[in-house]
């Protein structure tokens, strides 16, 4: 009796040890502390670095919604900055990317690739619900030092492509052991190249979650290619199913 | 022993300097993060820029002229109330050739309407539209309202030719809904004549008979969208449009736009008679971009009611009135003179340095087979544009582009944005 008793506790601390979280459950929870859970807006501003020199700044109004159905997010981003861009606009519902310049009045439709020629490459990464598009593996435990420099214990989770047509096939994502925050994630393309580090920092309160407030984008290729995006201006905002499409494009004046 | 540890041992520690390196990457990177970033400039309502440009062109007998122009760009959009936009966009060319005596100013009023948001999804805009429809990039057989919109000819590049244009008076009405949008409007006529005058808002180009559209966008599924569109201009009959793009793949977009509708050839609009018939235009074509940063696209269009090859050649062997009343015409309409032709459009961003643009263009009449190249080398400050361009003509006597007086044209181009 006391024998099978001592082998029961014996195989609940061993469970407890070891209960490894649901490595999708995790991926979630970054998601709801990264992207508010209702139409919501946000600025965010992207400042580029190259060997240590900042060489672009622009700004971007981003107005996103989550599909009812799909969890995806769909986002209208308006340019702000600089002067030369200022008033562009670019809807993204999923690979459906529609780029519109007033000064042309002409909404053009781009492929994924072409989107990664501009700024705004990074600026749809604050609404991206990565558990939709991919499927989360635990693969270990690690100390990670996080933006701030401090050394945090996380869970490292190995996230896999499950829809072809998005735009990394792989991430590596650090996830805190502590509270599910993003602590950096490493995006790789097809070939297994590293594409980019994103570090994930400055947490605040916004919109009711303490939310990264700055992500520190790394190029994979040359790390002294550095982009910071700064986010603010937090809202939520009724965002009409009536605007996610081209034809609204031309009408879209934020207040 | 030691022959097997020692590569170990190497790429051990390759691996940990490698590790390390990067690590030392991103603290560096954190690091310049911490640094308080330059000011942005807060969302406005208006832009504003000054070009300055001067040109040299050489003729085929080897002579050449020069040419300047200062132009000045001004766009408003800006809210009146909640409800209610005023949207403001002209631009002024001052052109000289020669000497600065000799000088000619050009205003193009592109925009000045108002527009009422009467509810989420329904809006109405009253006043100088420069609207515009199509998906193609060289040709737009649904963007009937180019047709004598352009006052002032800055540059060959089709972006460059949508923009500088000038509206059309109308009311405009929208209604969207989940998966779709309707658009009618109706412009009607103001002026049958005319006029050059340098502000003159040349009512007779662009309101010169009563004109209607309905456009209608309906979602098929999140990646087919098309769009129908229905015209027709007083004394003509009705034509039917339509818009389609296709993802392709991650890196290609293709696109198809059509029209079609019983009218008459160009050759019979110029000379002044009606063979009225079904008559179709097309224009397909495919952007494919790399991944460095290079888009190119392909595109071949169609002009049922352009000359065909026979056509055009009896035009060219014939009166050199005829031949040049229907080129004028065609190039007010911004039409293609002849059945067939090919356009190529090759855009490199950040191409061999960071800010530097790089954009080539092709044109293929491809009845008489002459050509149009243009590039461009343009690099971007924060606030300022520096652009090289090159123009070269090519082809027969006659031919579409071996017919233009300038067989080369350079061109220096300087933007100031404010």
């Amino acid at each position: 009796m006391l024998k099978s008793s001592l082998y029961a506790a014996l195989l609940l601390c061993a469970t407890v040890a070891h209960a490894a979280p649901d490595a999708q459950s995790l991926l979630a929870a970054t998601d709801a502390i990264r992207n508010p859970e209702k139409p919501f807006s946000l600025t965010t501003t992207l400042t580029e670095y190259r060997n240590g020199k900042q060489t672009d700044t622009s700004t971007l109004a981003v107005y996103s919604k989550a599909d009812k159905a799909g969890g995806e997010f769909r986002s209208l981003i308006r340019f702000e900055a600089p002067v030369r861009d200022a008033g562009k606009l670019m809807l993204k519902s999923g690979n459906d990317l529609w780029f519109y310049d007033p000064a042309t009045r002409a909404s053009i439709r781009i492929s994924p690739q072409q989107r990664l020629l501009g700024q705004a490459a990074n600026g749809d990464v604050v609404t991206v619900n990565l558990a939709k598009d991919y499927k989360a593996t635990l693969v270990g435990e690690e100390d990670v030092q996080d933006g701030e420099r401090q050394a945090r214990h996380a869970y490292k989770l190995a996230l896999a492509a499950v829809s072809p047509d998005v735009t990394y096939n792989k991430i590596e994502m650090w996830v805190d052991q502590q509270n599910s925050r993003p602590i950096k994630a490493k995006f790789f393309a097809d070939s297994g190249r590293l594409l980019k580090t994103a570090y994930y920092r400055r947490f605040e309160n916004q919109l009711g979650v303490l939310r990264p407030t700055e992500t520190v984008i790394i190029d994979g290729l040359d790390p002294n290619w550095v982009t910071v995006m700064r986010f603010g201006g937090y809202g939520w905002r009724d965002i009409p199913e009536g605007w996610l499409q081209k034809d609204y494009l031309p009408r879209f004046k934020p207040e | 022993m030691n022959t097997l540890l020692t590569p170990l041992l190497a790429a051990l520690l390759c691996t940990a300097t490698l590790a390390r390196a990067a690590d030392d990457a991103d603290l560096a990177a954190l690091s310049l993060a911490d640094t308080e970033a330059a000011p942005v400039a807060p969302a406005r309502d208006w832009q504003l820029f000054i070009e300055g440009a001067a040109g040299f062109g050489v003729d085929g007998a080897g002579g050449h002229d020069q040419s300047q122009r200062l132009s000045g760009s001004f766009s408003l959009d800006t809210r009146l109330a909640p409800d209610w936009r005023l949207v403001l966009s002209d631009r002024l060319d001052q052109r000289w050739t020669g000497s600065f005596d000799d000088g000619d100013a050009v205003n193009t009023l592109r925009d000045a309407y108002l527009s009422w948001q009467a509810g989420d999804n329904t809006a109405l805009d009253a006043g100088r539209i420069n609207t515009r429809y199509g998906v193609a990039m060289g040709y737009n057989p649904t963007d009937w309202f180019r047709a004598n919109a352009i006052r002032s000819r800055v540059s060959e590049d089709p972006g460059s030719l949508r923009e500088n244009r000038q509206g059309s008076v109308m009311l405009r009405g929208q209604q969207l809904w989940d998966g779709g949008a309707a658009t009618a409007l109706y412009s009607p006529e103001l002026s049958d004549i005319r006029r050059d005058g340098s502000f003159n808002l040349d009512l007779g180009a662009t309101n010169y008979r009563d004109r209607g559209l309905l456009a209608v966008t309906t979602r098929i599924n999140d990646s087919l969208s098309p769009e129908w569109l229905l015209y027709r201009a007083a004394g003509g009959e009705p034509q039917l449009g339509a818009n389609l793009t296709v993802l392709a793949n991650a890196a290609t977009v293709a696109y198809v736009e059509w029209s079609g509708g019983r009218a008459s050839s160009l050759a019979a609009l110029a000379a002044g008679y009606d063979d009225s018939s079904f008559r179709n235009r097309l224009a397909l074509g495919a952007t494919y971009t790399t991944t460095s940063k290079l888009s190119l696209t392909l595109e071949y269009d169609y002009n049922g009611a352009g000359l065909d090859d026979a056509g055009w050649q009896a035009l060219q062997a014939g009166s050199p009135l005829a031949y040049w009343r229907y080129r004028a015409l065609v190039r007010d309409l911004q039409e293609l003179p002849t059945r067939h032709a090919w356009f190529a459009r090759a855009a490199w961003q950040d191409a061999i340095i960071s800010h530097l643009d790089l954009t080539g263009m092709l044109r293929i009449n491809g009845d008489d087979h002459s050509t149009l190249t243009w590039l461009e080398a343009r690099y971007h400050w924060d606030k300022t544009d520096l652009a090289l361009q090159w123009q070269m003509n090519r082809g027969d006597a006659g031919s579409e582009y071996g017919a233009l007086a300038q067989r080369q044209f350079w061109q220096v181009l300087m933007t100031q944005y404010f």
